[in-house]
């Protein structure tokens, strides 16, 4: 654990009056898995929606890789190494699952239209190679049987799982997973951890939003918590778990306590 | 319910190489020899069938494949795709008449006014999405037409006359009345748009235009340049229009801002909506279907827009999807350990 990866400074999300984000620091170093939790609420997929260039932060900083990411372009966040998975699924339904994760390396071609129409070689290597990355990542990710299928009519655990196949193939350095587990059954979760676990090996560094505590808990190096937005610990699992104020923010104060 | 449209790619994935070139000759060849068969049950009662067949069919047809590319594959609204047809044809009416340059010198340059008008219009309108791009794209045809309609040297409401046919190449010589050499010329065409959108579909550019179509926002996170890619449908979508507007100049040699209303837009939506949108194939079908049944039961006078009305609403309820619906077929889930 060394260099940091990503650091956000001072972060304040405004929204009118309300503060999603007040004042929040922290980094995600390369190679980590870093959990993000809180409870609802709590401006965990802000937080995400800052990185990724969705809203503009009201005031902060946000260093990726050396350098801000004020005022980039969303794709060009992405080009930049950042891809995230949605909360609510948002693949795209008409597509194969092959197609899905083809469409997302889409930042980092370099064959233009005219190539595409005319077929030169660089545009059908390139189409060659992608479709090979795709099929890999699908196979990585345990869901390459499916790739003909499209993504609407797949299984909901294998869209969960798509999510993730596709984002990693705007082949990013920062991964951003919203909550993948939401809607899986004990066994399922056994088995993403131990994908999270993979990714990260592969040489990803993975920030990871989720409610499942023994998920988080299990996978993550370090983990982040949020109450209102603003950083309440950000410590190794087993000292947060046992951080009064954060069972405070999850259980909330005994009465006589005050 | 049956679907004609995966019965079609089934057997046209069924077939090798020679097969698929024999389907594609004979079915060109068959379209090609449409002129001869005006004697048949295919005759247009009022209107000549020859020139039924390039205006409106043949000219409808390469219009939805263009609009197609806007609206059935990237799924923008356009409500002004007249605009580009007009700028195609006025182009041509211009030049035709005030410079010695003949059609197919002309045709470049308005395929090319067309897709800069494509920029101008798209650049500031493509920021927006659904109903306020739909709104200004509308504003943007009814400009052009006013703009025709108000411009001194665009001949206000008198348009332009006079706009030559254009020269005969290979020897074949153009007549305004020689309707099948026009319909074979936009034929070549038409096959060169079918080309060009299929090129793209299947590459970087379509899966781009899907997905901005199914999911904007998703597409923009995951490294999509989604403006860019809108523009260019913007783009190609106008250059399509353009191509279709300098024939029907150099073919009707006489062009108003009335050719040019919103009614045209309108029916070329129709098209696109009504044959299917986002199957290339669809929405030729459409766009013949539309552009011929007017004149096939002129019999019916005035009667014959109620039933044409009719139909759209008929079909549009019990196939809401279109004719020949989007493709999207699944091949069979190949399971690796299957013995």
């Amino acid at each position: 654990m060394s260099t940091s990866l990503i650091e956000l400074k001072n972060v304040t999300m405004k929204f009118g009056g309300v503060t999603a984000l007040g004042d929040v620091s922290f980094d995600v170093k390369e190679k980590e898995i870093l959990g993000l939790i809180g409870p609802n609420g709590a401006g965990k997929t802000t937080v995400f929606n800052v990185i990724t260039g969705v809203y503009q932060i009201t005031s902060g900083e946000i260093i990726f890789d050396g350098k801000s990411l004020a005022g980039v372009k969303r794709y060009k966040i992405t080009k930049r190494g950042v891809a995230r998975t949605f909360q609510n699924i948002r693949l795209w339904g008409d597509m194969t699952a092959l197609e899905n994760v083809m469409t997302a390396a889409d930042t980092h071609k370099k064959s233009g239209l005219v190539s595409g129409l005319f077929g030169f070689p660089i545009s059908r290597r390139e189409e060659k190679r992608d479709k090979a990355r795709a099929q890999e990542l699908l196979d990585f990710i345990g869901i390459g049987e499916y790739s003909d299928r499209l993504a609407k009519n797949l299984p909901y655990g294998v869209q969960r799982r798509l999510e993730i196949a596709r984002a990693m193939g705007a082949e990013p350095k920062l991964l951003l997973l919203d909550e993948p587990a939401a809607g899986f059954n004990p066994a399922e979760k056994v088995e993403l951890a131990a994908t999270i676990r993979k990714i990260r090996d592969a040489g990803y560094t993975v920030l990871l939003i989720e409610h499942d505590m023994s998920l988080v808990m299990k996978v993550s190096d370090r983990v982040v918590v949020l109450d209102f937005g603003q950083k309440i610990a950000d410590d190794s699992p087993r000292k947060v778990q046992d951080d009064p104020r954060v069972i405070e923010a999850y259980l909330g104060v005994p009465e006589d306590a005050s | 319910m049956f679907n004609l449209r995966d019965k079609g790619a089934e057997i046209w994935e069924s077939q090798g190489r020679v097969g698929r070139v024999a389907i594609a000759v004979g079915a060109i060849a068959i379209v090609a020899a449409l002129p001869f068969m005006g004697g048949t049950f295919l005759n247009t009662p009022v209107a000549d069938y020859e020139s039924v067949l390039v205006y409106p069919i043949a000219m409808f047809v390469l219009m939805a494949i263009g609009l197609n590319i806007v609206i059935g594959k990237s799924g923008l609204l356009d409500l002004g795709y007249v605009a580009f047809f007009a700028i195609g044809a006025y182009t041509m009416g211009l030049l035709g008449t005030k410079t010695d340059l003949n059609t197919w010198e002309i045709l470049p340059i308005g395929i090319a006014m067309a897709m800069f008008s494509g920029i101008i219009l798209g650049v500031p309108a493509l920021k927006l999405r659904g109903d306020y791009l739909a709104i200004i794209t509308l504003g943007f045809g009814e400009i052009v037409r006013i703009v025709a309609l108000n411009l001194g040297a665009l001949g206000r409401s008198e348009g332009i006359q006079g706009i030559p046919t254009p020269p005969g190449i290979f020897g074949i010589e153009y007549a305004f009345d020689s309707h099948r050499i026009y319909y074979w010329t936009l034929l070549i065409l038409i096959l060169l748009a079918i080309w060009m959108v299929r090129r793209l579909s299947a590459r970087r550019a379509g899966r781009a235009w899907e997905s901005i179509r199914q999911d904007e926002d998703a597409a923009e996170l995951l490294g999509v340049p989604t403006f860019k890619y809108k523009v260019w449908a913007f783009v190609l979508g106008a250059s399509v229009g353009g191509a279709a507007g300098v024939i029907y100049a150099s073919k009707t040699l006489f062009i108003a801002p009335d050719n040019f209303t919103l009614q045209i837009s309108i029916l070329i939506l129709a098209c696109v909506v009504f044959g299917g949108m986002g199957n290339i194939w669809g929405v030729i079908l459409g766009a013949v279907i539309l552009g011929y049944l007017p004149d096939r039961i002129r019999f019916l006078s005035d009667a014959r827009l109620l039933v044409f009305g009719l139909v759209l609403v008929l079909m549009m309820n019990l196939r809401p999807d279109g004719i020949l619906p989007r493709k999207k077929r699944e091949k069979a889930i190949v399971k690796k350990d299957a013995s």
